[in-house]
């Protein structure tokens, strides 16, 4: 895995929310199984998908994610059986309204990855950080952090600084 | 000829003079009300100290309710003082509530949210043709440039499932559908461009929370934006906390948002938040055919599922 | 000697100032409204309107840091925002009842803490008053004994003239230094004469007499019947130029944030929440009648003066019509 490492300039953040029973067993599989995937992903385990709330992934962009990943179990497959059928629903919702605002969709991505693929789960972190990688760092969300209404701004060299760091 | 059969169905300006009829037909149902004791209070409008204006009233008496009225100043839903956020004014027993039909439509939807009980509710409907845009010039008659966004593409005209009906309906122009085209406009720019459109104008945004303060679905008790342990939005008015706090309202509105445009008519720094309701509002349509606010629904489009749900976006 | 300067002069004010690296802060389009902004050049300034929200801002804005913190390996870093870095600044086209603003709450931001930070802003800060010619029926700056041609709180004060120009009377120090840094743009007057200043409507309110009233009505039923429809928005508050309530917050990560102060209003039901649950003012009345009794008695009893200068934001503001002068004026009648 280190040794194929190849450098890139830019080593985009990828923020995963997964549910415990099915992605996070198939991501643990790709590990035992000595796959090999891009170390861009952080991995956030949650008890389904059901319970990953759209404010967790807005809040992943604005603390520097520079692509974000939904994965759970396949319909039908719930550890309580309707947690994905309920999170499907809202994520659907939810992309529209981030699509709406202006995040390119090209960021976030959606994936149902059982415990026994832990090949799929290869491919998906692996076309999603390629893909991040090829659009740069989310900017957007950045920037905005370092943004202050007119009247409190202070231009110090300190926020000079830091927003010079963002790409 | 033609030309003037056409002006005939379609005038240029509302006939304001059939919402005089609806002012006497609330005055005598509220005063009918009260003297009846059927309610302790009726919530409806009197007029303001300024020209043009009208307020939100809470009449406990048959002689207060003969200052009743409605008129196009009549902008503001009333189903706001009927959820939990206004306990004061449900606590003082059952009401009656003016309601146009678009407030009906809020009534509708905390109904199914079992916030209301239709047998708690004296609903007296008003037929409305339209109201005030924000700003607008109230010297002039109801016309394309004085009347509410919303009014412009407005299909409950005449509130269905009320009580009683006050008024009745004058012809109605045509208007040109603007915020439909606005959302149109928006809707073929690039992201980028949404973005800075957005941004431009959440950054006005001063978070004194008039949106969620007017908002009768806003009655949770405990704003998950209020919260700061864990923080989910920053309560500080600044540009990052702003984006997160309007995509966290439309988030938790969509799919119950009844489209009263309520939030943007309160807006003091004239952010076109109701932009957000509509879409999510049509998604939630195209998605899985639900039109908030028609009935009472016990489950929104988001609280329940199909197992061939649309999940061509999941890869 | 009466000075004189022409519009087109007040634009190339404008100009000069800002390439000599002072931020100009005056009426400005943003969007579909006009607010106090900097402005870029001369030919923004937006001469004919009253902005959405206040001038105050400049002095305490919307939201600031004041400290930032990081954790290092030796231990927690805090820097502290040294107020010496504010801008000089000066304030263009500033009506009355906004340049009369800062003068009242100098009390209570130089009481018992002395606020270095809206200080610090205050002593840099030249404000440039205009005069109304026109007016809404929100606006009661004359029933809060305030008028559209009080220069009070301006260093300069402009007086808009027949035929165009305006009359510039220099209020204080900092305004006769403009006039004498920039001689080139003032002329002599010719005696032109001031165009018809705007007259609010409303008559002008016994201050004592409600203040009087205010002293012995905590309880009294007309809170409730005046606010039971407040929605408990912050849209009053925020957009009047005297209210000056902040709350401070810490926000940031686990590694490091910023400890922030940004404008907070009474009307929240949350602002006077106590940690234990309890909440004194428990109900929107008790909450409204905080507002009134901040303006028109515990500032007075504090500090002699009144915390309104009839803009009439608050009325326009408000989305279900609360209106202060309205209000005033019944209790004056009591």
């Amino acid at each position: 895995m280190h040794a194929a490492h190849k450098n890139h300039d830019f080593e985009p953040k990828i923020a995963a929310f997964v549910c415990t029973w099915c992605t996070y067993a198939g991501a643990d599989l790709a590990g035992t199984s000595r796959m090999q995937y891009p170390p861009n992903v952080r991995v956030l385990k949650f008890p389904c998908t059901g319970r990953i709330d759209p404010v967790f992934i807005l809040r992943a962009f604005q603390k520097g994610a520079d692509g974000v990943l939904v994965s759970g179990c396949h319909p039908g497959d719930c550890h309580y059986m309707a947690g994905n059928f309920h999170a499907r629903r809202r994520f659907a919702a939810f992309r529209q309204l981030l699509d709406f605002v202006g995040v390119d969709l090209n960021r976030l991505q959606f994936s149902w990855v059982s415990a026994a693929e832990g090949g799929k789960w290869v491919e998906v972190v692996t076309g999603l950080t390629e893909r991040v990688r090829s659009m740069g760092p989310m900017r957007e969300f950045k920037e905005l952090e370092l943004e202050e209404q007119w009247s409190g701004k202070v231009d110090t060299p300190e926020l000079q600084e830091a927003y010079e760091a963002i790409s | 000829m033609i030309d003037l059969a056409k002006k005939i169905e379609a005038p240029a300006t509302i006939d304001i003079t059939a919402y005089a009829g609806a002012t006497e037909a609330i005055r005598a149902e509220a005063a009918k009300l009260l003297t009846e004791g059927a309610v302790a209070a009726v919530i409806g409008y009197i007029p303001g100290r300024r020209n043009g204006t009208a307020i939100p009233a809470i009449v406990t008496s048959p002689e207060k309710a003969q200052e009743l009225i409605f008129s196009p100043a009549c902008v503001n839903n009333l189903a706001l003082y009927l959820t939990r956020a206004k306990k004061e004014v449900k606590g003082k027993g059952r009401l009656a509530v003016v309601a146009k039909g678009c407030d009906m439509r809020a009534l509708a939807g905390l109904m199914g949210e079992s916030q209301l009980k239709r047998e708690d509710v004296v609903i007296i409907g008003v037929a409305c043709a339209g109201v005030y845009g924000s700003g607008a010039d109230r010297d002039a008659p109801l016309a394309e440039k004085n009347i509410a966004r919303k009014c412009r593409e407005c299909r409950v005209h005449a509130p269905e499932g009320a009580d009683v009906v006050a008024g009745s309906l004058p012809p109605l122009p045509e208007f040109s559908p603007v915020e439909a085209e606005e959302l149109a406009r928006l809707e073929a720019m690039t992201p980028a461009a949404r973005w800075a459109f957005w941004k431009e104008h959440f950054s006005r945004c001063i978070r004194c929370m008039a949106c969620r303060s007017l908002c009768p679905f806003c009655y949770c008790e405990q704003c998950i934006c209020d919260r700061n342990r864990p923080q989910a939005v920053e309560a500080t008015p600044r540009p990052a906390g702003n984006m997160a706090w309007h995509i966290v309202r439309a988030m938790h509105l969509a799919g119950r948002c009844a489209g009263c445009a309520e939030c943007e008519r309160a807006c003091p720094m004239d952010i076109p938040l109701n932009l957000l309701n509509r879409k999510m509002a049509r998604e939630l349509k195209e998605l899985y055919g639900h039109e908030a606010g028609l009935e009472p629904k016990e489950k929104g489009p988001l609280n329940e599922y199909r197992e061939d749900d649309d999940q061509s976006f999941i890869k | 000697m009466q000075k004189t300067i022409t519009e087109q002069n007040l634009r190339a004010l404008i100009d000069l100032l800002v390439k000599k690296g002072t931020r100009v802060v005056g009426p400005r389009r943003a969007g579909s409204i006009t607010l106090y902004e900097p402005l870029a050049s001369g030919g923004e300034l937006i001469l004919g309107e009253l902005p959405r929200r206040s001038a105050k801002e400049a002095f305490f804005p919307l939201c600031e840091n004041i400290l930032s913190f990081e954790k290092t390996t030796e231990g927690v870093k805090v820097a502290d925002v040294d107020p010496s870095q504010f801008p000089e600044t000066v304030i263009v086209g500033a009506r009355p009842c906004d340049a009369a603003a800062p003068g009242i709450l100098d009390a209570v931001f130089s009481w018992d803490y002395k606020d270095k930070f809206y200080l610090e802003r205050r002593r840099k800060t030249t404000i440039i008053g205009l005069a109304c010619t026109s007016c809404d029926d929100a606006c009661f700056c004359t029933s809060v004994g305030l008028s559209p041609a009080d220069p009070r709180g301006s260093d300069l004060f402009l007086t808009p003239l027949e035929g165009g120009g305006y009359a510039c009377e220099a209020v204080t120090e900092k305004g006769e230094k403009l006039l004498a840094e920039f001689p080139q743009l003032f002329t002599d007057a010719e005696a032109a004469k001031a165009l018809p200043q705007a007259e609010p409507a409303g008559e002008k309110l016994d201050l004592a007499r409600i203040k009087s009233w205010l002293d012995g009505n905590f309880e009294n039923p007309l809170w409730a019947e005046i606010s039971e429809r407040c929605a408990g928005c912050g849209a009053c508050a925020f957009v009047c130029p005297a209210c000056h309530c902040f709350d401070i917050v810490d926000e940031g990560g686990e590694t490091k944030g910023c400890r922030r102060k940004s404008w907070d209003a009474c009307g929240f039901g949350k602002f006077t929440n106590h940690a234990s649950g309890h909440n004194p003012r428990d109900a929107q009345p008790k909450r409204y009648r905080n507002r009134i009794m901040h303006k028109f008695k515990y500032y007075d009893d504090k500090f002699g003066k009144t915390l309104c200068t009839g803009c009439g934001r608050c009325i326009r503001a408000c989305p279900v019509g609360i209106d202060i002068a309205a209000v005033l004026e019944e209790i004056s009648k009591k």
